[in-house]
């Protein structure tokens, strides 16, 4: 039965710790048991828990040195906010509060920082006339939302989302849009203020274009700030076309930054066993950051001080999203209408986009780590959730057991046996996930997530993505060299020279194959 | 008691205070006591034995009693015939004649003639040939109507052999059904633990599972009435056991105009009433013949009191068929020939009949096991394997696949039916349509036909 609740401790962290202690941590023991039903042998303990040998697994030796870890010569204060600690500044109206209009560490004269939408390719283009001309073909796609599941949508170019297009505000662009898909279909070009015949929105402005068929738009662009592409018949939106049309001032924005990130936040509904998105649904199944799943899309990876944008544009069909960043307070610097005004900049830690539309932040990367990005949907943390009950919430059991014999059910005994049922409620962490999978070497084998710590994946699920803020060196380490970079070592090197080693435990080392 | 309370339900067990604070779910119901288990055999006392269908057609052979019948039918018919054609016997008399008669020298005499006098009836027109031939078909038609009982006994066995089959099979199913039950019930539990069922759901479930338990039992009773409906056919007490086999079809279905044909040529029903038939045109033979006249001669030797010296007799008898030549017997017996002629006819039709609705039921469940086989069974099991896959997966709930597997018990429920069924109609076919293996064993004669002379003839 459930224990009444305390106003100091909720009742189900109550419980977890006095069963931990009673118990022998048989919650925990229940994860082992899952993890080598996976086929992963666990090397080391969690937190609080001690490795099969009754002892703390070591950490890894230092990696990387120390004294590279800041640029020299960079400004570390400003008003009382440093680039390189978390931390405040003096005063809210201090033009650095939070590290408002802290510049990045880009030397200027380099001119911008590239535009990065990862896991997306850019859409070149050829000078005709002086005018900008694209090629865009509206296509099936295969997208690899995780490794092996190749899921069937729509997008550009063979991409979902399409590839982005980017220009400088008063180009004049072509974009020769064909229509490569078995129906008719109608490109929209979202917040442009462009002549109405050029609107794309079809029937309304234009005939739709038939399959086979190509269509060219021409026009000015007067815009700046971060916009869209996408097909404007309802179903083909859903079933993800869409893509960046990222318009840059002809003016640099100030303060420049030192990244420029852009991510695309779709959402698709996805049965078991299919891999057809079924666009009429009312709830949505499959989440993705730029075509891909957690733990599958890319980690941003920044410097320690650098100043970090990240365009995010909601493409859900329904659904909004609170995108919530870790470790950092950011800057809501724009949306997709436009930049905002510095004097109405406002800082956040969980900014809500809805449908169709698009949000700028800007940060200072003054705490180093692995930080978490995700929406705060509880759906949306997680792909395709299910319910809580069955042989994975049951001790001993296993699903393997009924598929070894289909015509012979190895039956179950008459009660779930296992005591934390005594509480209401129980359980709620999802149990017997399956982790070979997320061990894959496509997740687990790219620079960019190397370091982390070994369990990673299983943290990253859904609309979710880590954001990795690296010392100098380790920022060499992990990006720019092809040096072996052991599970954890990154992180922990982090812990030791930003946090407390001493009472820092590694993570569950699994092997996977 | 009034009638009204008989019917009322019971008093429902509503916790006062549900979905005010926790409540425990309402628990699994026990599984039924001892006391509903009065037939099932305690552990241990049940010794598993187990037969194959050849045993016990053997068996059946030895034992069952309609088959004695049968050949005692015959039996009869033979010594019917035997007796159709004995000759008459002669016939001794002593005579004695006017006895007292007055003779020269001695008033009051013995007689005019005291002595002993034989007498035989020669038969003509070979009736006694003809009697018994007439016999020895009716013994013939025995003989096939014999062949009749062998097959009802043998397709009756073979039908309950199959049914103790189906049955042992339909309680394995249905014991995997329990445990999907079990598991729906348990994982009720789990549900309304983590607030996704509430307790009405939770006692459907428990409901649902106390159903399964009692389809179990059903089931186990019926496996053991079977093997004792199967267990009376063969005629001996059997160890109540298993039975060994296989319920898919073995014959190939051919189109209903060669089973008829093929039934008509060579089931015993019709063989038998053919023999009939021959029976009755002897009849009308026997009986044409039996007007004309036996001679009964007679002779003998005595005294003669009145001459005073040995004389002897002799005599001549023959009866003048003036009025009476068997005329009326002649057309009954014709009548008797005409009909059983019809009656052909109407075994054929009825035959004809029966195999309509036997053909089409086993037409039916043919294509029903074949395509259960082929397709369904197949894809229901996918489909339950694909939903275990993705729950491994965590993508589908478990009560989805609770649901698959269900289904796939479910289905092979219906194909052992489908089976036992073709196999059921399989063996009426191929077995002329015969069964009823307890029915007493037909003699030659139906009620009604000529047959009650003293002595046959």
């Amino acid at each position: 039965m459930s224990i009444p609740q305390e106003p100091s401790r909720p009742p189900r962290r109550e419980f977890l710790r006095t069963t931990a202690l009673a118990a022998g941590g048989a919650l925990t023991g229940s994860s082992i048991a899952a993890a080598q039903h996976s086929g992963h042998a666990m090397d080391g303990g969690g937190r609080g828990m001690k490795g099969h040998n009754g002892m703390s697994p070591e950490l890894p030796k230092p990696i990387g040195d120390p004294s590279l870890g800041r640029p020299t010569g960079v400004q570390d204060e400003y008003d009382g906010f440093r680039r390189f600690a978390p931390s405040r500044g003096n005063s809210p109206d201090s033009d650095y509060y939070l590290g408002k209009l802290v510049p990045g560490l880009r030397d200027p004269s380099a001119g911008r920082a590239p535009f990065v939408a990862p896991d997306i390719t850019s859409l070149p283009y050829e000078m005709k006339g002086g005018v900008k001309e694209f090629h865009l073909r509206a296509t099936p796609v295969e997208a690899e939302f995780l490794p092996g599941y190749k899921m069937n949508v729509y997008g550009y170019n063979g991409s979902m989302p399409g590839p982005t297009i980017e220009v400088t505000q008063g180009d004049r662009v072509r974009i020769v849009a064909k229509n490569e898909l078995p129906e008719p279909t109608s490109m929209h070009w979202h917040g442009f203020e462009l002549p109405v015949q050029w609107d794309g929105a079809s029937e309304l402005t234009q005939n739709l274009i038939e399959p086979g068929e190509t269509f060219v738009y021409e026009f000015d662009i007067h815009e700046e700030g971060t916009f869209f592409y996408h097909s404007h018949i309802p179903m083909q939106e859903a079933f993800g076309m869409v893509g960046w049309f990222i318009v840059h001032p002809k003016k640099d924005w100030d303060p420049p930054v030192d990244r420029d990130f852009g991510l695309i936040f779709q959402n698709f509904a996805i049965e078991p066993g299919q891999t057809v998105s079924d666009s009429w649904a009312m709830d949505w199944s499959w989440h993705t950051i730029n075509g891909r799943s957690g733990p599958f899309n890319s980690p941003l990876v920044v410097k320690h001080g650098e100043r970090v944008r990240i365009r995010i544009l909601n493409f859900s069909p329904m659904q909004h999203h609170p995108i919530h960043l870790h470790g950092h307070t950011f800057w809501v610097t724009g949306h997709e209408g436009a930049r905002i005004p510095k004097s109405a900049w406002i800082p956040r830690n969980t900014e809500l986009i809805a449908v169709a539309q698009a949000s700028d932040f800007e940060f200072i990367a003054n705490n180093p780590g692995d930080w978490m990005m995700h929406c705060h949907m509880v759906h949306h943390m997680m792909n395709h959730m299910t319910e809580q009950v069955g042989p994975r919430v049951r001790p001993h059991q296993s699903v393997d057991a009924y598929l070894a014999n289909l015509d012979r059910s190895p039956g179950v005994s008459s009660q779930n046996s296992d005591p934390g049922f005594a509480v209401p409620g129980y359980p709620q962490k999802m149990k017997g996930m399956s982790m070979d999978m997320m061990m894959s070497d496509r997740i687990v084998g790219r620079r960019e997530t190397l370091g982390m710590r070994a369990d990673w994946p299983m943290a990253i699920m859904g609309l979710m993505l880590a954001v990795r803020v690296l010392p100098e060196d380790l920022y060499h380490l992990v990006m720019e060299t092809d040096e072996p970079v052991e599970p954890g070592s990154v992180f922990t090197e982090i812990v030791r020279r930003f946090g407390d080693p001493s009472v820092y435990h590694p993570a569950m080392k699994m092997s996977h194959g | 008691m009034t009638a009204q309370e008989l019917v009322a339900p019971p008093r429902a067990p509503i916790p006062p205070e549900a979905a005010k604070a926790f409540t425990n779910p309402p628990a699994i119901p026990t599984v039924p006591g001892p006391e509903l288990r009065i037939d099932t055999p305690r552990d241990g006392e049940f010794a598993p034995s187990s037969y194959t269908l050849n045993e016990l057609l053997r068996l059946t052979g030895q034992n069952n009693p309609t088959l004695r019948q049968a050949q005692l039918h015959i039996s009869a018919e033979l010594g019917k015939a035997q007796q159709a054609g004995l000759y008459p016997n002669p016939v001794f008399s002593y005579e004695a004649e006017q006895i007292g008669v007055d003779v020269e020298g001695n008033k009051d005499s013995p007689g005019e003639f005291q002595g002993g006098v034989l007498e035989q009836r020669f038969v003509t027109a070979g009736k006694l040939r003809l009697s018994r031939e007439k016999y020895l078909r009716r013994a013939h038609v025995s003989e096939h109507l014999a062949t009749v009982q062998q097959f009802r006994v043998c397709n009756d066995v073979r039908l309950h052999f199959y049914r103790a089959l189906a049955a042992g099979e339909t309680l394995a199913i249905r014991r995997e059904l329990l445990k999907s039950s079990e598991d729906a019930a348990v994982t009720a539990q789990e549900a309304y633990n983590m607030g996704q069922v509430r307790r009405p759901e939770v006692r459907r479930a428990n409901v649902t599972l106390q159903r399964a338990r009692l389809s179990v039992m059903r089931a186990e009773n019926a496996q053991r009435e079977s093997f004792r409906r199967l267990t009376a056919l063969v005629g001996v007490a059997l160890k109540e056991g298993a039975v060994e086999g296989s319920l898919t079809p073995e014959r190939e279905a051919t189109s209903f105009e060669s089973e008829l044909g093929r039934l008509l040529a060579e089931s015993p029903e019709v063989a038998a009433a053919r023999a009939k038939l021959a029976v009755d045109r002897a009849t009308v033979e026997r009986e044409r013949v039996e007007w004309v006249p036996d001679l009964v001669a007679r002779g003998g030797a005595g005294y003669n009191f009145e001459a005073g010296e040995t004389v002897a007799v002799a005599g001549l008898s023959l009866e003048l068929p003036i009025y009476d030549r068997n005329q009326g017997t002649i057309r009954q017996a014709r009548a008797d020939y005409a009909r059983q002629q019809q009656e052909l006819r109407r075994i054929e039709l009825r035959l004809r009949n029966r195999l309509a609705m036997t053909y089409e039921q086993y037409l039916s469940s043919l294509q029903h096991a074949y395509e259960y086989e082929r397709v369904i069974l197949p894809e229901s099991k996918a489909a339950y394997a694909e939903l275990l896959e993705s729950y491994k997966r965590d993508r589908v709930d478990w009560p989805e696949v609770l649901m698959a597997q269900h289904d796939y018990f479910d289905a092979k429920l219906v194909q052992v039916d489908n089976l036992l069924e073709a196999r059921t109609h399989e063996v009426l076919i191929a077995g002329y349509l015969l069964h009823d293996g307890l029915m007493a064993a037909e003699g030659s004669t139906p009620a009604g036909h000529i047959d009650a002379t003293p002595r046959p003839r």
